[in-house]
């Protein structure tokens, strides 16, 4: 396995990060949350960072923490599915269709929370789970999934997502309409 | 910004770097003195950290001897307090945004074009798999319009054809993408293809020696022995099963069973109604009325050469081919003398050109 610096690999794959801050803020904001620094991208680490009060109303938390996960993973979806077909099945040369690829793989490579944010959750979740709360309950194992993933993201497990779904979701999406 | 004195040593400095223990103020080297000294003699020994509300938490704004209101649990000063309540977006995050979703839509209407031709590809393969070929072959060929260098999609297009017997369709499939080749030549599909595409080309040699024995005359049972070969070896083809019918309607006439003759030219009129097909049903019925002198079918045979005419009309080969073999039924019905063409060329067609 070999290793980039994580500057470089932010440096490619920037607009990634940038979506994943603004998806911070947007349900901070959504969930009346203080916010006290922003940073959306830069050459560091970390290469983004959103600063926000504590909240025990575990909804709030749950989509801070998640939210970039769902937005970022439905961006690359999105992006990907422009250019899957041109590029893997009618295998077309065409520019744009490579650039959204890039973009698409970018956004989808960020889409893991990051472990302070899964550690919130993580904290947070068994007590208000107890308390028969769906969402808490809901995020337990998608959380234990990611943290592991998190600590995978040194075999690229973050590249790997990003691959896995800008393919396999656009298969399945142009499967589903060949069967309409 | 308060200022607090130790009650140990005395010092004075900002409160927000004093402690408290037991209601006493104490600088951070005393109260850990303090701590010690309470713990050894068994008295309570925590201390906490003073807070100075009047000097901002975020910006360390100074408001004096005034406190800043208390926002959630820090106290904040006017500018902090708005700016952690409602963080603004910064402007070129909200023309990032609009940005992304410009490069949405351009992506949704760029890709518009290879949707339909993925979607055609996918509708394509989900009729193969059911085996409706002949359905599948437009939607694959209009995804070659778009990608006519997808290996996939030509692949599927060759089969879809190959299995509908349109050998035409499948050439051009193959042939359109880079001139035949493809990069993987142990891909199951590819070698599947290669299977029928040969197949079918032996079949088509076939029909063509069966077609070249055919047009000499003595050899019409031959033709349709090599025709039905051709047919058998490649089945899909309706194409060459009509052939071998047609060469066994020459067959049948070779040997003079012309039952036979009628019942197979009226079986291929029933399959493909032209102009051809009908004058071969006309030509058979003019023979059993050589033979046997019944008007019946004298007027059946004429029935259908003016089906024949009527079909040839407007379609200039049809309209020749038509006026070449009306004239040989009509001697056939006028004489009652069954001759081949050659000989019927060789008696009036010969004269014909001498005079001209």
């Amino acid at each position: 396995m070999f290793i980039i610096p994580g500057f470089v690999i932010a440096l490619a794959t920037f607009p990634g990060v940038i979506v994943h801050e603004a998806a911070h803020l947007f349900f901070c904001k959504k969930f009346n949350l203080q916010v006290f620094a922003v940073c959306f991208f830069q050459v560091g680490n970390p290469s983004g960072y959103v600063v926000h009060e504590k909240t025990e109303n575990f909804k709030a938390l749950f989509f801070v923490s998640m939210g970039p996960f769902f937005v970022n993973t439905l961006l690359c979806v999105v992006f990907c599915t422009a250019a899957f077909l041109p590029i893997w099945e009618l295998k077309v040369n065409d520019p744009l269709a490579y650039f959204f690829y890039w973009l698409g793989l970018s956004i989808g490579m960020h889409a893991f929370p990051s472990k302070d944010d899964l550690g919130n959750m993580w904290e947070l979740a068994p007590e208000k789970a107890k308390h028969g709360n769906l969402l808490a309950i809901l995020s337990l194992p998608m959380a234990a999934v990611l943290i592991v993933a998190n600590y995978a993201r040194i075999i690229w497990a973050d590249l790997g997502y990003g691959i896995a779904v800008g393919i396999l979701a656009p298969i399945a999406v142009f499967r589903a309409l060949g069967r309409v | 910004m308060r200022h607090g004195t130790c009650c140990q040593c005395g010092v004075t400095a900002p409160i927000r770097s004093f402690y408290s223990m037991n209601g006493l103020t104490y600088c951070e080297p005393c109260v850990w003195k303090a701590a010690r000294e309470a713990r050894d003699a068994g008295q309570p020994s925590e201390y906490i950290s003073l807070t100075d509300n009047s000097v901002c938490a975020r910006c360390g704004a100074d408001n004096g001897n005034s406190d800043f209101p208390v926002v959630g649990k820090l106290p904040l000063c006017q500018n902090c307090a708005l700016l952690v309540t409602d963080w603004p977006y910064p402007q070129w995050i909200k023309l990032a945004f609009l940005f992304l979703l410009a490069l949405l839509l351009v992506a949704l209407v760029h890709g518009r074009k290879y949707f339909q031709a993925g979607r055609n590809l996918y509708t394509g393969e989900r009729l193969i798999d059911e085996h409706h070929y002949s359905k599948a072959v437009p939607y694959l060929e209009n995804t070659l319009k778009v990608a006519p260098g997808s290996d996939k999609a030509a692949l599927l297009a060759a089969k879809a054809a190959l299995l509908s017997g349109n050998v035409k369709a499948a050439g051009g499939a193959l042939h359109g993408h880079d001139d035949g080749r493809f990069p993987d030549n142990r891909d199951a599909l590819f070698q599947e293809v290669d299977g029928l595409w040969n197949r079918a080309m032996q079949a088509y040699d076939k029909a063509e020696a069966a077609s070249k024995l055919a047009a000499n005359e003595g050899h019409e049972i031959e033709a349709a022995r090599l025709m039905h070969e051709a047919a058998a070896l490649y089945p899909e083809s309706s194409e060459l099963a009509i052939a071998a019918d047609m060469y066994d309607e020459g067959a049948a006439y070779a040997r003079q069973d012309y039952d036979s003759f009628v019942a197979l030219t009226e079986k291929v009129w029933n399959e493909v109604p032209q102009s051809d097909t009908a004058a071969a049903v006309a030509s058979a019925l003019a023979c059993k009325y050589a033979v046997s002198g019944d008007l019946n079918y004298r007027q059946r045979s004429e029935e259908m050469l003016a089906k024949a005419q009527q079909l040839a009309r407007g379609d200039a080969a049809h309209e020749q081919e038509f006026q070449e073999y009306s004239e040989r039924i009509r001697y056939r019905l006028d004489t009652r003398q069954i001759i081949s063409k050659q000989q019927y060329d060789e008696k009036f067609r010969g004269a014909k050109s001498k005079l001209n």
